[in-house]
């Protein structure tokens, strides 16, 4: 016998603990009913109608919402059946007694689910981003990606506490029934499957109320979407329902004398002392979430994004610029993605990567008899594989006569002109793209809220080799880079005309 | 190592709500012995148990593992556990179970070792969920002792065994405490007990009500059984006021009687050919009724049914 041979090498504690995480991580990877709607679920949702249904609706800015929509659904499921299910039914069969038996090292049993739970998260956030890079044509960078991954990976916790929470107090038996109840819901409610600003107002008010609004908003804004709420006030709402519910699972769990911590020896703290230090806790995750909620609805006068990535002096800048544009009043465009690249041609499609363009068209609206047609054409600058060729013929009908191709940065097909969206490009700098054309003079035309006053143009000519052309936005006299509605590149020189764009971006 | 006793309950109380599954219970364990911890269900050996091993927090009295706290997880790397209603996660093989528990202790046996010595290298790579009640005992055995515990737990070790099985058990138990390991084993099955235990506790109403060897338990019983061929008839003999019961199994009469002495003066003075005359001590059953019965002071069995179990 080794007597007294009670003491355990760092390396055998810690490979206890990694142990407990692989072995944890094994049972749930082998139990279909959690692996499989857990990692399937969201990707078919997304497919579903973050990519088909977005792309029929031509509707990049959806397939961008999804992303961090979906990614949120796929962060709930982890953390509320992790723990809600399975704790539920270890409490009621007698697992949880005999592991408490066993010196299993402190917090390990939480631990491991909590990291299985983040494990499962990074699957299904990662196999969403690749789809949505694809298949979606979402434009995302990686450092977006990366971002968005860490969110939802962090994200968990409030779910795996309210999970824990669930757990500790309902029979196995019925945790799956409260589980979903409380899952779907709060997932519908929280905008994860698609945006409720449009469906009841009260539901919308009432969002902030649910932690995974929180979640989606944070991740909205990792991808450019517009978004409510500030970060601050999303990261205090999910702080304090993790630490809150936390704290009324660990209570309730010691109460019915599981110590799911190790041993909280006797004595050690006085009694009354911890009961402060419990209230004092609940106190400040109580308020963290009354301070969420209130905020969680505010509209934002910039998608914090760029705020959050770029820090505070690009915080600065665009406070500027909105002054120095003189404000319409119309509410603020949606924040342009990250992204730089708006087309390049290459995909075999006239489509922009996001918004509603190019399409071909005239002065016809006008009265004019200006018109103008499109198609792709082999061959675009830097060798690339296609760019996108204007031909027509510029009329004299009328006044300003116009023709080209257009791109509605936030527009949506059929509607109107006057009811399309805008597009918030305060955090860029420069209009840029590649053409090539028979040495005429040509314009890009940028339109804001207002239909009736004269729009910011930028001319120049375009040559018979590709060139490359640089729109200093920020210069451009009269344009509100906050609500950009429209962006044309033509021609108002009467006669025919032909030119070829590519690699249109914005940085 | 100078502490006497490696697990030690004194005078602990424990209620659930106005039930006292524990009434001031007092037990203790030294190196390299097995005690069996007897009692009818309710009596309280769950919750003594759960007590030792630091599941619950006695409300008076002293409870100690290795001289500290059974919280302590120094104290509980020294211990191995077989608890009686254990669900494991059907989907993991039993290597991987024994493996994980293995991986809580500083010097454990190796895990394959372990398969070995109870013969266990067939089930060892199927889903736990797809085993028998006994093969899940068994590999809850072997969980037990994998960890090399100087102290063994053992809860109703050999429910769902066939009698192979059991035997190969008990043969490890018996190797075991050669080995030098103790052992606390509660069961239903008196010669379990019986052929294993050096010493015996028996609980009643959450109170130690004997205790000592096998040997010193049976004597604690005064019934003495003695068996014959005798021509007196079963009237006679049970108008005797020594004779508490009597029987007759395979032509012998059985009789039971506090004052085996007497009997047979009166016995050997009444029938000159009486034959075949043997007299047993009662089995540790029948002590065990005894005891137990002699101590049901209140008949309110059933609420105390529920709350000696483990919570």
């Amino acid at each position: 016998m080794n007597l007294g041979s009670t003491q355990m090498s760092q390396s055998r504690v810690i490979a206890a603990y990694l142990g407990d995480i692989r072995f944890e991580l094994v049972k749930m990877i082998r139990t279909p009913a959690f692996a499989i709607p857990t990692l399937l679920f969201p990707l078919m949702f997304y497919v579903l109608f973050g990519v088909f249904m977005g792309s029929a609706r031509g509707n990049a800015q959806f397939a961008l919402y999804a992303l961090a929509g979906y990614g949120v659904f796929g962060t709930m499921a982890p953390g509320l059946f992790g723990f809600g299910v399975s704790l539920a039914f270890e409490r009621e069969l007698g697992t949880l007694t005999y592991r408490q038996a066993l010196p299993m090292p402190a917090g390990s049993y939480l631990l491991a689910r909590m990291a299985t739970a983040m494990v499962f998260v990074g699957i299904s956030t990662m196999i969403l981003l690749v789809v949505a890079a694809t298949a979606g044509h979402v434009p995302i960078t990686f450092g977006q990606a990366l971002h968005l991954l860490l969110v939802n990976i962090l994200g968990v916790l409030p779910f795996c506490a309210i999970g824990l929470f669930i757990g500790a107090l309902v029979s196995g038996q019925a945790a799956p029934a409260v589980v979903n109840l409380i899952y779907l819901p709060m997932a519908f409610l929280s905008g994860v499957w698609f945006p409720i600003e449009g469906m009841s107002k009260a539901l919308h008010q009432l969002a902030p109320l649910w932690p995974a609004h929180h979640l989606v908003q944070l991740g909205l804004g990792v991808v450019g979407a517009p978004t409510v709420g500030s970060t601050a006030n999303h990261v205090a709402a999910l702080a304090g329902v993790t630490v809150l519910f936390y704290s009324l699972a660990m209570r309730r769990l010691s109460n019915r004398g599981f110590q799911l911590l190790g041993a909280a020896r006797e004595g050690r703290i006085a009694m009354p002392l911890r009961r402060v230090f419990t209230v004092g806790l609940m106190s400040i995750a109580i308020g963290l979430i009354i301070a969420g909620v209130m905020g969680g609805n505010a509209p934002q006068a910039r998608a914090n994004t760029a705020a959050t990535s770029k820090g505070a002096t690009d915080g600065n800048s665009a406070t500027a610029a909105t002054d120095a544009a003189a404000p319409s009043g119309a509410p603020v465009g949606v924040a342009a993605p990250e992204v730089p690249l708006i087309a390049d041609f290459d995909q075999g499609s006239e489509r922009s990567r996001y918004g509603l363009g190019w399409q071909a068209g005239g002065d016809d609206m006008r009265g004019g008899s200006s018109k103008a047609s499109q198609h792709l054409a082999n061959g675009g600058a830097h060798q690339s594989r296609a760019a996108l060729e204007v031909t027509g013929e510029v009329g004299t009908a009328i006044q300003y006569p116009f023709a080209g191709t257009s791109f509605l940065p936030n527009g949506t097909e059929n509607a109107d002109f006057g009811k399309q969206g805008y597009m918030d490009y305060s955090a860029k700098s420069t209009l840029s793209f590649q053409v090539r054309g028979d040495g005429q003079t040509y314009t890009v035309m940028l339109m804001g809220p207002r239909l009736d006053v004269i729009p910011s143009m930028y001319g120049f000519v375009a040559t018979a080799d590709w060139q490359e052309i640089r729109v200093p936005l920020k210069d451009l006299s009269g344009l509100d880079l906050q609500r950009v509605r429209l962006i044309s590149i033509g021609t108002s020189t009467p006669g025919p005309f032909r030119f070829q764009i590519d690699d249109v971006r914005v940085d | 190592m100078s502490q006497p006793s490696l697990a030690r309950l004194h005078e602990a109380h424990k209620h659930f709500g106005k039930i006292a599954a524990l009434d001031g219970f007092s037990f203790e364990v030294n190196r390299g012995e097995l005690v069996s911890l007897l009692g009818r269900n309710g009596a309280g050996k769950s919750t003594a148990i759960s007590l030792l091993l630091g599941l619950q927090r006695p409300d008076r009295g002293a409870v100690s593992l290795f001289g500290e706290e059974p919280q302590s997880i120094d104290a509980r790397r020294r211990i191995g556990v077989m608890m009686q209603e254990t669900n494991l996660p059907a989907v993991m093989r039993p290597r991987e179970l024994i493996a994980q528990v293995a991986s809580y202790y500083p010097f454990p046996y190796d895990v394959s070792a372990v398969i070995e010595r109870l013969s266990l290298q067939e089930l060892a790579d199927r889903p736990y969920g797809k085993l028998s009640g006994g093969q899940k005992r068994q590999v809850q055995f072997a969980m037990a002792i994998v960890g090399r515990p100087e102290l063994l737990f053992l809860d109703e070790p050999t429910v769902g065994l066939d009698t192979h099985a059991r035997g190969a058990l008990w043969r490890v138990v018996r190797e075991l405490l050669h080995e030098g390991c103790s052992i606390v084993l509660t069961t239903h099955y008196i010669e379990e007990a019986e052929a294993l235990a050096n010493r015996v506790s028996v609980i009643s109403h959450g109170r130690l009500v004997a205790h000592g060897t096998v040997d010193e338990i049976r004597a604690h019983v005064s019934r003495k059984n003695i068996l014959c061929r005798t021509s007196l008839g079963a009237g006679e003999l049970k108008s005797w006021p020594e004779v508490l019961q009597l029987s007759v199994e395979s032509g012998r009469q059985h009789i039971v009687t506090q004052d085996a002495e007497a009997v047979l003066r009166r016995l050997l003075a009444a029938d000159a050919e009486v034959r075949d005359i043997e007299v047993q001590r009662a089995g540790l059953g029948e002590a065990f009724t005894e005891i137990t019965s002699s101590n049901a002071a209140s008949p309110d069995d059933a609420a105390t049914g529920n709350s000696g179990r483990v919570q």
